[in-house]
């Protein structure tokens, strides 16, 4: 030997110790996994669809990224419902009625004064703007019911009486003369001096006309991505925000009865936005008030915003919910139970390797294989979307995408011990189990997507997902201003859908501390039932 | 002896020098063994000229054997027992609007009410009761699906066991065609027989009265016809799977890697992406879009129906050519 | 003390359920080739997989080299076992299956290829070590079994009917070979139902019968203990009548039968002094034989003496 490292007979030299042999043997069991899970169709069957599952999903997100994201009228301002000219968002700011063709901004407004209420004097006497509901008979000094409501040619009533409750001359406005100085109304509004009586049951009111004037009308692109949203993050006031667009501020100025202007956060300050932060300055809460700040540029935020949604719900359907659960279903099951069914096993145990080891080296041969195949394909995606990602920082998308191929991985692991330790436990019913397990964990997972947060705790997609919450705030620590930025402001990016902090933190709100709590479970997950397999094959016969 | 006897049916030495099918006491085991030197045997073969009983009684056979077995234990191909569990399981399961049902019946005034709106009979829960996504899409259907047709053709293929038909005189299509019907029937027993019992519940625990099943008999028959569908789809898709693989395992969690994967991912597009193509892709959603159309409710999709239809129609043609294909390559010897 | 014998069995019985399969065995094996014979179902696999700890005894203790096999795997670094199992990882090459599991000796990968390499050869598969096994024949891969049985050059080695089912050729190298592990001084144990296989490897034999040890020891020395027995000769020749006639008045035949025209059988007390007369008796009598067989030579007759004496 050229290290003069002296050779016993069977040519094993003294270095050779107890652990390098160990290594030696988890070496070969492992190769051998590695081998057989290569040379199974089912494997490349599996993996094949992975692969297209999560091609499909980045075909619709670079056919998202081309075709950028168009400015998205958020808060639904930009329409003109009555068709007037005006979009609604310009109504608003004049407090006109966008469904009322004959009021827009400059329009002239009716003011009321008074009224003839359903009780009480039926009658009344001015020079008034009047507004007419039911039948009524105004006997007039002047008036300028003109001719766009000319006689219908119907017999005109030459009396209110108490037939009219129902109105016999339909429910639109209308008028006709019954002689001079006499004239029949309903549902309409005008000016004219007299005296206006009015049917039983039925009301008017009457008031005042401002004067009319020019407002030329805005084009209704004006009222799209109008109301930016304005924070500033070095001023430590939490109220922030401005009204852009002014239909906050300027909504309803001219009724009374909502004389202050909308404070629905409630903080005391109207027409603001209200940006709760926590002690290191990350944005915890937003809350607007009504109409502030509610149609930012879209495609300053969308882009981010849904950027990482993507990954997030890639992450959790594709890698966590999909891959990770059927991929051990059909990988796992069988590492040792199908060895023994077919006899296979006694090759391997007939060596001086003990049942215990044999698992744990089984089932890392396993793990390598199909937990290299998903860091693989989450290589693949991390290059992918920090290759065609919105600027900035996209080294973090690799992050991301490594925290995702590790939880799923601690999956593929979990699920692997469980499965193989059902098909040790019971080899007749070890895969009926582990088949309904199978569907248990993909309902529990669901579940979980869906914000349940105590019924699903005793499963292991549960924690996987909650795994991956938590890394998205350790990564992107302003995800959550994102997400809130998304349900404050209307952005449909999902974001506010498909993520939500970590809810397992003991209160803490700590998204370390969560992931820790969720690696703790995922890892109990995976050593006790090697631990169950472990003493159950031990005392095995194998015939 | 090297000579036959007229008398004496050809052949009849050999089998007993074979297997001693004679009484003991005849010579003729040790003669053949003692032919000095070699000798050929005529080989002739008459056809059999008895009556084949009818094909439909033949094939009622092939279908009764896998059909029994669910209950009986011996005699027909055994379902598992858990298989069996897992049937109870889902019957219990998919029956229990009729318990509420039965319960509002028992009870009156608010309790009675809401019970009612929850699961009394309308167009939603007629729906629901064979298409709702959880827990029938879910846990309850997929499953059934996978653990009643997994192991259908692939445990064939795996022991060999077609050679005993394809032996007989069965027609490949008369085998094919009982595998569907029999695991089609197993299916439908469960989700069709729940709904008819469901709808029939309602109508003996209300007292209701014959306008009340005219006006929601074509609900009904809607909701029906959306089952039938179903049952054919997956059993279709299902079988085919079966025919694929050659272990009944990975039949089954193919079958819901499909059925629950393609939902899921279809789910994930529609948030993210905004388009509802994908379901397309996803053998539940074109039964539920469809199902919705035939009990008349809006449908939750935006692609057309007519998209889906075509899109199930192809999926059932698709599953149905696969295992045709699979059941001719099907050896007459172990493979 | 000199070290344990390579196999220990003290009073074992094995039942699985209502089923005995080994009953209160005992016995010690060292050195040389040793053949367990038994009918199917007698408890020769069973006796294995108690030795290979697979199984636990009921009763009794099972040792491998002083140690017992169910609690600990530290005496299969010695044994080598060839299992009855017919299934093997087909998609492998031969040269791959013998180095992987000498590899979960502890080999590192160059010296268990090495050893691997050289195990093939042993049993003359060196050509095709690189061909998948699937391609094999049944006989090669009986062969493939031994190689990695003994790939790490043990002390006992464990045999289920390796010869089951192989053609005569592969079945006469792998007898070779199992004949040349026993006289390089390993302990060799080799299970058949065919005692005419286990003659030519060896003379010493472990008999099994319903899980009971019937017989243990030198095949021809029991073969003489039940010399009492009555023994049948059958010869086919041409003139059986002649024949007879020139041996009926020899002192170990007592018996004769004329079958038909051209076969004679012999009955004696004493098969071996029989067959030391005959072939001088039939060279005197001229008379041409075609063959000369041994009807009794054969396990079934062997145990329904061993058992029937046992009765």
């Amino acid at each position: 030997m050229t290290f003069g490292d002296p050779e016993d007979s069977e040519g094993r030299r003294l270095s050779t110790t107890v652990w390098t042999a160990i290594d030696r043997k988890a070496g070969a069991v492992i190769e051998l996994t590695i081998k057989q899970l290569r040379n199974k169709t089912s494997t490349w069957t599996v993996f094949g669809i992975s692969f297209l599952l999560l091609t499909l999903l980045s075909a619709f997100y670079i056919d998202s990224v081309r075709q950028g994201f168009e400015s998205i009228d958020n808060d639904g301002d930009s329409v003109d419902n009555d068709g007037d000219g005006y979009p609604l968002g310009q109504e608003k700011k004049y407090g006109s009625s966008d469904f009322d063709r004959e009021e827009y901004p400059g329009s002239g407004l009716f003011i009321p004064s008074g009224e003839i209420y359903y009780s009480g004097p039926r009658t009344h006497t001015g020079n008034h703007t009047w507004d007419v509901e039911g039948p009524s008979i105004f006997t007039l000094n002047w008036d300028n019911i003109d001719s766009s409501f000319p006689d219908s040619g119907q017999q005109c009533p030459d009396q209110i009486d108490d037939e009219m409750i129902n109105t016999p001359y339909g429910w639109g406005p209308f008028s006709c003369t019954i002689e001079d100085g006499l004239k029949y109304v309903q549902f309409l509004r005008f000016e004219g001096e007299g005296t206006l009586s009015v049917a039983d049951g039925w009301l008017a009111t009457y008031g005042i006309t401002t004067e009319k004037f020019d407002v030329p009308p805005e084009p209704s692109q004006n009222y799209v991505d109008e109301d930016g949203i304005d924070w500033d993050p070095d001023n430590p006031s939490s109220s922030q925000g401005f009204d852009d667009d002014g239909d906050c501020t300027q909504s309803e100025y001219n009724e009374s009865s909502y004389g202050e202007n909308d404070d629905s956060n409630r903080n005391g300050i109207p027409c603001d936005v209200q940006w709760v932060r926590g002690a290191d300055g990350s944005v915890l809460q937003i809350r607007p008030d009504y109409l502030v700040d509610e149609d930012p540029v879209d495609s300053e935020l969308m882009g981010e915003s849904s950027h990482r949604s993507f990954i997030i719900i890639t992450g959790k359907i594709a890698f966590s919910m999909i891959i990770g659960i059927f991929l051990p279903l059909f990988l796992a099951l069988g590492l040792i139970r199908d060895e023994s069914e077919n006899g296979t096993l006694h090759y391997l145990l007939s060596k001086p390797i003990h049942r215990g080891e044999f698992i744990v080296y089984r089932l890392a041969g396993y793990l390598i294989f199909a937990g290299g195949f998903v860091l693989a394909m989450s290589l693949m995606m991390a290059v992918l979307t920090s290759t065609l990602g919105p600027d900035g920082n996209r080294f973090s998308d690799v992050n991301m995408w490594f925290g995702i191929g590790v939880v799923t991985v601690l999956s593929l692991a979990a699920y692997g011990s469980i499965f193989n330790a059902m098909g040790l436990i019971s080899p007749r019913y070890g895969v009926y189990f582990a088949l309904i397990f199978g569907v248990y964990e993909f309902a529990m997972a669901v579940m979980t997507l869906f914000g349940a947060e105590l019924v699903p705790i005793f499963s292991v997609s549960h924690w996987a997902l909650q795994m991956i919450d938590a890394i998205v705030l350790v990564v992107w620590s302003d995800t959550i201003m994102l997400s809130q930025m998304a349900t404050a402001f209307n952005l449909d990016t999902g974001l506010a859908f498909f993520w939500s902090p970590p809810k397992h933190t003991l209160g803490t709100g700590s998204p370390a501390l969560a992931i820790g709590l969720s690696l703790a479970v995922l890892i109990s997950f995976i050593l006790l039932p090697i631990l169950i397999g472990q003493s159950i094959f031990k005392r095995r016969e194998i015939d | 002896m090297t000579e036959v006897d007229g008398d004496m049916p050809l052949g009849e030495t050999r089998i007993e020098a074979a297997y001693g099918s004679g009484d003991g006491d005849n010579t003729s085991t040790a003669t053949v063994a003692s032919a000095p030197k070699g000798q050929i045997f005529e080989q002739i073969y008459r056809p059999w000229n008895g009556t084949l009983g009818p094909r439909w009684v033949r094939n009622y056979a092939i279908y009764r054997h896998h059909v029994y077995g669910i209950v009986t234990g011996s005699g027909h191909r055994r379902y598992h027992p858990f298989v069996r569990l897992t049937l109870l399981v889902v019957i219990l399961g998919s029956m229990t609007p009729i318990l509420m049902l039965l319960l509002s019946s028992m009870f009156s005034g608010d309790a009675s009410g809401f019970l009612n709106r929850m699961w009394g009979v309308n167009r939603y829960n007629l729906w629901g009761n064979i298409l709702g996504y959880f827990p029938r899409n879910l846990c309850m259907w997929p499953l059934l699906t996978a653990l009643v047709v997994g192991g259908l053709v692939s445990d064939d293929r795996k022991n060999g066991t077609s050679a005993i038909y394809f032996s007989r005189p069965i027609s490949r299509l008369d085998y094919a065609s009982m595998k569907w019907l029999s695991a089609a029937s197993v299916l439908g027993a469960v989700i069709l027989l729940t709904y008819i019992m469901y709808y029939s519940a309602a109508v003996v625990f209300k007292g209701e009265g014959w306008s009340y099943i005219a006006d929601t008999i074509p609900i009904f028959m809607g909701g029906l016809t959306a089952g039938i569908l179903l049952v054919f789809t997956y059993t279709s898709i299902g079988i085919a799977l079966s025919s694929i693989s050659t272990s009944r395992f990975t039949a089954s969690v193919s079958f819901l890697g499909l059925v629950l994967g393609s939902k899921i991912v279809a789910w994930l597009i529609e948030i993210q992406f905004e388009t509802t193509y994908i379901y397309l892709l996803s053998p539940y959603d074109c039964l539920a879009h469809v199902g919705q159309w035939l009990v008349g409710l809006p449908p939750n999709y935006n692609h057309p129906l007519a998209v889906s239809a075509v899109s199930l129609i192809l999926m059932n043609l698709a599953s149905l050519a696969v295992f045709a294909s699979r059941v001719a390559s099907l050896e007459v010897t172990r493979e | 003390m000199s070290a344990p014998p390579a196999v220990t069995l003290d009073h074992v019985s094995k039942w699985y359920g209502q089923v005995i399969g080994i009953n209160d065995v005992s016995l010690a094996i060292d050195g040389g080739v040793t053949g367990i014979l038994g009918m199917n179902g007698a408890g020769k696999s069973t006796l294995f997989k108690l030795l290979m700890g697979r199984l636990r005894p009921n009763r009794g203790a099972v040792r491998l080299f002083g140690t017992n096999p169910w609690d600990s795997t530290s005496p299969y670094r010695r044994v080598g076992y060839v299992s009855e199992s017919e299934k093997m990882y087909d998609w492998m090459t031969s040269m791959d299956f013998v180095s992987t599991l000498a590899r979960l000796h502890g080999m590192t990968r160059y010296e268990a290829e090495k050893k691997a390499e050289r195990a093939l050869s042993f049993v003359d598969l060196d050509n095709v070590a690189n061909k998948e096994i699937g391609k094999y024949s049944k006989g090669m891969r009986q062969r493939v079994k031994i190689a990695a049985a003994l790939v790490h050059n043990p002390d006992l080695l464990v045999l289920d009917e390796p010869l089951h089912g192989c053609d005569p050729l592969a079945r006469t190298s792998i007898m070779n070979v199992i004949r040349e592990m026993g006289s390089m001084g390993k302990t060799v144990l080799v299970s058949s139902h065919i005692l005419e296989e286990i003659e030519r490897i060896t003379e010493q034999i472990v008999i099994l019968h319903s899980g009971r040890l019937v017989a243990l020891g030198n095949l021809h020395a029991i073969r003489a203990m039940l010399d009492k027995h009555p023994h049948r000769i059958l010869i086919r020749c041409e003139n059986s009548r002649a024949l007879a006639a020139s041996f009926i008045d020899k002192e170990p035949v007592y018996g004769v039968r004329f079958i038909d025209t051209e076969s004679l059988e012999i009955m004696t007390k004493d098969l071996s002094q029989a067959h030391e007369i005959l072939p001088s008796l039939i060279i005197k009598s001229g008379i041409p034989i075609h063959s000369i067989e041994n009807p009794d030579d054969n396990l079934e007759s062997l145990l329904g003496y061993l058992v029937g004496d046992s009765k």
